[in-house]
């Protein structure tokens, strides 16, 4: 079912577009602040989507929950490798012929590995800038071939994609002890697999993270509390089905994301909500209600 | 005076060390780029590599990294600055701190 794949792809993709370790930095994906040479950052959240507003009047309603474990580690001051690894669990509840039916299934999904490099760095007394480059696979790992009693399962609630699929970017960030501002644009080609392709997702995405707690400190190194608002502008093309364009998938979606962040010496706990505000999609593609992230990451 | 020299020698076995524990040298280290609770880690790991070091105290808004070192052992502007590198900052200044 091509329908409903698009929009839970590109959140998936979204999920997962993540990692590089950030002292404080995004929620609902990451900024360029890097690890230092030796370290490991250890990143674990979890993702809840649901979307439920159906235009085809099939009464689609799919949930998906996901648990992303991220491994991060600091070649050097400017080279980082990242690998992450989803655990899936998908659902999707469709009326078919005047039937409710559900289709679901959970187990690992598409690893993802990639390196990231820092290529301007600037430091100032409690401020500090970065540019980077990254670049990445998305590897075949979630099984794409899934079926139960009603046959193979759709596309939007496969495990994986079963393709392997490049991505990269670049992304900055600004930072200084009262906040954080970081920007990233991206793109992930989508390859064929199975004769269908995905279509391509490109992404901007912005993150504002302001210190709310404490408003003044003096000595040692206290815990911060940030209050974060982010936004997530997500295209993705058409879906390639068999050789023809799926008119029913991709579409143009703007999420804004906010959440809070505790943040120490040692670890980082933060939880956030994304919220659409704008989903112009193809046809009729599955909306997305919204997206709520939590989760935590520790440094060593 | 055979046990009063028994006795100056255990003092010794004692003191001398202790007086030698307190000798470290200190270090006042200006890191730029060090903003965020979580980024003090960085610098403190980086540092904690260094032979010698006993101590290490980050005041993150003075932007300054306090390094006391064990006795005998000092450490050298170009190691610092290194360790700064290696943990993504840049060390703005070096000197030594009056041990309290």
């Amino acid at each position: 079912m091509g329908l409903s794949r698009p929009l839970f792809m590109v959140l998936l993709a979204a999920a997962l577009l993540w990692p590089h370790r950030a002292p404080a930095g995004p929620i609902s994906f990451n900024s360029a602040l890097t690890l230092s040479s030796g370290e490991f950052v250890f990143r674990e959240q979890g993702v809840l989507s649901q979307s439920g507003d159906d235009p085809s009047g099939a009464d689609r309603d799919r949930r998906s929950i996901a648990s992303l474990s991220v491994l991060g580690y600091g070649i050097d001051e400017d080279i980082s490798v990242f690998a992450v690894l989803p655990y899936l669990d998908n659902r999707l509840d469709v009326t078919t012929g005047g039937e409710r039916r559900t289709r679901e299934t959970s187990g690992i999904g598409d690893v993802r590995l990639f390196g990231r490099h820092v290529v301007v760095r600037k430091n100032w007394p409690a401020r500090a800038f970065r540019l980077s480059l990254f670049a990445g696979i998305e590897t075949p790992t979630g099984e794409d071939d899934g079926s139960d009693r009603f046959g193979r399962l759709p596309a939007s609630v496969q495990l994986g994609s079963g393709s392997w699929d490049p991505f990269g970017g670049v992304v900055a960030t600004y930072q200084t002890l009262d906040f954080q501002i970081d920007g990233q644009l991206s793109y992930q080609a989508n390859t064929e697999a199975n004769s269908f392709a995905f279509g391509d997702v490109a992404r901007a995405d912005a993150s504002f993270q302001y210190r709310l707690w404490p408003r003044t400190f003096s000595g040692g190194v206290p815990n911060f509390l940030y209050g974060v608002l982010e936004a997530n502008l997500i295209h993705q093309g058409k879906n390639h089905d068999h050789g023809a364009d799926d008119g029913n998938s991709g579409g143009l979606s703007l999420f804004l994301t906010p959440g809070l962040q505790l943040v120490g010496r040692r670890w980082i706990f933060e939880a956030a909500v994304q919220l659409p505000v704008v989903q112009d999609l193809n046809g009729t593609a599955l909306e997305s209600d919204y997206v709520v992230r939590a989760g935590f990451r520790v440094n060593f | 005076m055979r046990t009063l020299r028994i006795w100056a020698i255990l003092q010794g076995l004692f003191i001398v060390p202790a007086f030698a524990q307190e000798g470290g040298a200190t270090y006042d280290l200006g890191i730029n780029g060090l903003s965020c609770p979580f980024c003090s880690y960085g610098i403190e790991k980086e540092i904690s590599r260094i032979e010698g070091v006993e101590k290490i105290t980050v005041d993150i808004a003075k932007a300054v990294v306090r390094v006391r070192m064990r006795g005998g052992k000092t450490l050298t502007e170009a190691v610092a600055k290194k360790a700064a590198k290696d943990a993504g900052f840049t060390l703005r200044s070096f000197a030594r701190a009056s041990p309290k």
